[in-house]
């Protein structure tokens, strides 16, 4: 199959040119070669006819003279051997006896043939000599018997010539025709090329919409699905720019405090003063390279392969997490606890859940109340396994709770210093596995819960996967 | 010399601070926005040192708010967004001058020194009166090219005169100029500098008004 939509039309169309033309010359060979044997046939009876009334006396001038069919000026014309037109005859009495007969009357046919056949209609011999078209005739009145013969090839030589007529002008059609079928394919392709065209030209970095004017109906779609991915494109890139563009100036505010407090501790001659300013750098440090975990993690999650889902038991994960912030929890006075029934199973990846689990601890820890509480929870609600972590800190009123998700933001105000990525990587990577976050009010109506919602999960609390104990 | 340090950051905050103190200003560190207008409100600065994303008030408002006041202590921005657009609307906005995150801190004090020089009308940083040369910069005084040393809040208190010539500074005026808002202000303090800079640098220098302050008077 060739790849050309133009070359595949142009034989398509051509081979079906000949494919009809084709069907077309052989139905009218048919028809014709048809109607040239009733043509023939009815040409033989009259002459039969004309036999079985002539005395014997012309019968034999008749035989010597040789005896022509027709003297239709076209069909002479036509026939090529003048000689196999002449009809051959033999006109036999009642009794079977031959009362006339040209010279050239095949030879075999004798008494017994004419009576043996006697039948009257038109038949076609195979005689010496060759096949012969024959018709016999019996007059009632006379007793008499005719019979007419005429080789076959004499008249079939009409047909072919009827039907070279009719296929020499279709022979010679078919060159102009494909050229002309060619013409057209090529004008109807014109605007394909102009979008080729106006593609081509485009540098890497040009994503507005394709616009070609008097696109025809067939190629539309194809422009419509294009501008659509363009379009697609530029919010990625002007997403991924922003994204990019954040990132730095996010790094700057530690490496400012890196440098500022290096600074410090350089021109302090307090050692006092000195050992403050380099505690800072360490601590700036640590922000930053926290910073970078973070984006790290955003960025493997914006990866286009993402890790395979497979059920995970939320319960032993969310445990493991939970314990490991116990210590930093009691220096803050923070009661974290974590409830949890039967092991709950969903359709995860236990890095990411992990990842996940850890940020909302991180974020309960960093913005709760010092002396608070952090209840983290993992139940069933009618289909949906839920997790939450709920906090009885100072909360997030609802104009900034909508905005959580969103990266680098970070709620104006609070002393603490964050990424801004925590919760933007909770909820991307919610999306991975097809959970919803909710950012509500926390323990008590005061402080922020952050609830994740897997849907739909089917529970078999029964066929654990061994690691779930 | 008391300068206002608008800054949210921890980290940075306190770095710029240390720094400012090492350099011998008297810093006042306000976390945000709001805190920070108050403090303008209520306190006679001789510089702002501003970072642009404040929470409650935006650095832009903020400064903003004082142009409208006819407030025209000189602004110092510090901020992340350094690029010519963002420079071009906070200079627009009223700022003196503009430092991209990260910054150097001898950049800044050099800066903040300048800034200050061309408050007070003087286009190089030493100052001469009568037989005096003060460089605000290194602390360092000589008289008739002989060095007087004096402690670093003796010669902000003979800066701060020295840059209002003519002008009585009251002693509660002088103490703001020598204490952020976290130190311990000593009661008799400024009396003490004071006469102690008169035994260094001779009687004359410094004239008391009754009732209202120090003055150092304009030379012919």
């Amino acid at each position: 199959m060739t790849k050309s939509i133009r070359q595949r039309l142009m034989l398509l169309v051509l081979a079906s040119v000949v494919a009809v033309w084709a069907i077309t010359l052989i139905t009218s060979y048919r028809q014709a070669k048809h109607e040239v044997g009733e043509w023939d046939n009815g040409r033989l009876e009259q002459a039969v006819g004309t036999l079985l009334v002539v005395d014997e006396a012309n019968l034999k001038k008749l035989a010597a003279v040789g005896f022509i069919g027709s003297d239709d000026d076209d069909s002479q014309r036509i026939h090529t051997e003048e000689t196999s037109r002449e009809l051959q005859f033999e006109v036999r009495a009642a009794d079977g006896q031959l009362l006339a007969s040209t010279p050239k009357v095949p030879l075999a046919v004798g008494v017994d043939a004419l009576v043996g056949s006697s039948r009257s209609g038109a038949y076609m011999l195979k005689l010496a000599g060759g096949r012969w078209n024959t018709y016999t005739l019996h007059s009632s009145v006379t007793g008499r018997s005719a019979r007419v013969f005429e080789r076959v090839g004499g008249r079939s030589n009409l047909t072919s010539d009827v039907s070279r007529r009719i296929a020499r002008p279709l022979i010679v059609a078919l060159p102009v025709l494909a050229l002309l079928i060619w013409f057209s394919i090529r004008r109807s392709f014109a605007p394909l090329a102009l979008v080729s065209r106006e593609i081509g030209a485009r540098g890497a970095d040009k994503l507005d919409p394709i616009e070609v004017h008097q696109v025809p109906d067939e190629v539309r779609p194809l422009i419509d699905a294009l501008n659509n991915l363009l379009a697609r494109l530029r919010l990625s890139f002007s997403r991924e720019r922003a994204f990019t563009s954040d990132a730095a100036h996010e790094l700057k505010t530690p490496l400012t405090a890196i440098k500022v407090q290096a600074q410090v501790a350089l021109a302090a001659h307090d050692p006092a003063e000195q050992h403050l300013a380099m505690q800072r750098v360490v601590e700036a440090v640590d922000r930053s390279s926290h910073l970078a975990q973070q984006l790290l993690v955003l960025a493997r999650l914006d990866e286009a392969s993402l890790p395979d889902l497979s059920p995970v038991v939320m319960n032993s994960i969310a445990h493991g997490c939970v314990a490991a912030r116990q210590a930093s929890a009691a220096s803050k006075g923070v009661t974290l606890t974590l409830t949890h029934n039967a092991p709950m199973s969903v359709q995860a990846n236990p890095t990411l859940l992990e990842i996940l689990i850890d940020n909302l601890l991180d974020n309960a820890l960093k913005y709760g109340s010092c002396n608070g509480r952090i209840e983290v929870a993992i139940f069933r609600e009618q289909l949906n396994a839920v997790l939450s972590v709920r906090d009885n800190g100072p909360g997030v009123v609802l104009d900034d709770r909508v905005r959580l998700g969103e990266r680098f933001f970070r709620v104006l105000g609070n002393r603490e210093s964050g990424s801004g990525l925590g919760l933007s990587i909770v909820t991307r990577i919610a999306t991975v596995f097809g959970a919803h976050v909710r950012f509500t009010t926390g323990i008590g109506e005061e402080g922020l819960a952050v609830t994740v919602t897997f849907p739909n999960t089917n529970f078999k609390h029964e066929s654990l996967e061994p690691s779930a104990a | 010399m008391r300068v206002l340090l608008v800054e949210d950051d921890d980290l940075i905050g306190s770095g710029v601070e240390a720094g400012l103190r090492q350099a011998g200003f008297a810093v006042d560190w306000a976390h945000d926005g709001r805190a920070a207008a108050l403090a303008l409100e209520t306190t006679k600065y001789a510089l702002v040192v501003l970072d642009l994303g404040l929470p409650k008030l935006s650095g832009t408002e903020l400064l903003k708010g004082l142009r409208a006041r006819r407030d025209d202590t000189p602004v110092l921005i510090l901020t992340a967004r350094d690029s010519v657009p963002d420079r071009v609307s906070g200079l627009a906005a009223g700022a003196d001058d503009y430092l991209g995150k990260p910054f150097d801190l001898t950049e800044l004090i050099a800066r903040c020194r300048a800034l200050l020089r061309r408050a007070h009308g003087r286009s190089v940083e030493l100052i001469r009166y009568g037989e005096l040369q003060v460089d605000p910069a290194s602390f360092t005084v000589t008289r008739l090219g002989q060095n007087v040393p004096l402690t670093g809040r003796e010669c902000t208190i003979l800066v701060e005169l020295l840059t209002h010539l003519g002008t009585p500074l009251s002693r509660s005026r002088l103490e703001e100029s020598l204490y952020g808002w976290q130190e311990e202000i000593e009661s008799n303090a400024v009396e003490v500098h004071i006469s102690n800079l008169r035994k260094k640098l001779g009687a004359s220098v410094i004239r008391t008004i009754r009732g209202i302050g120090y003055v150092a008077d304009k030379t012919s």
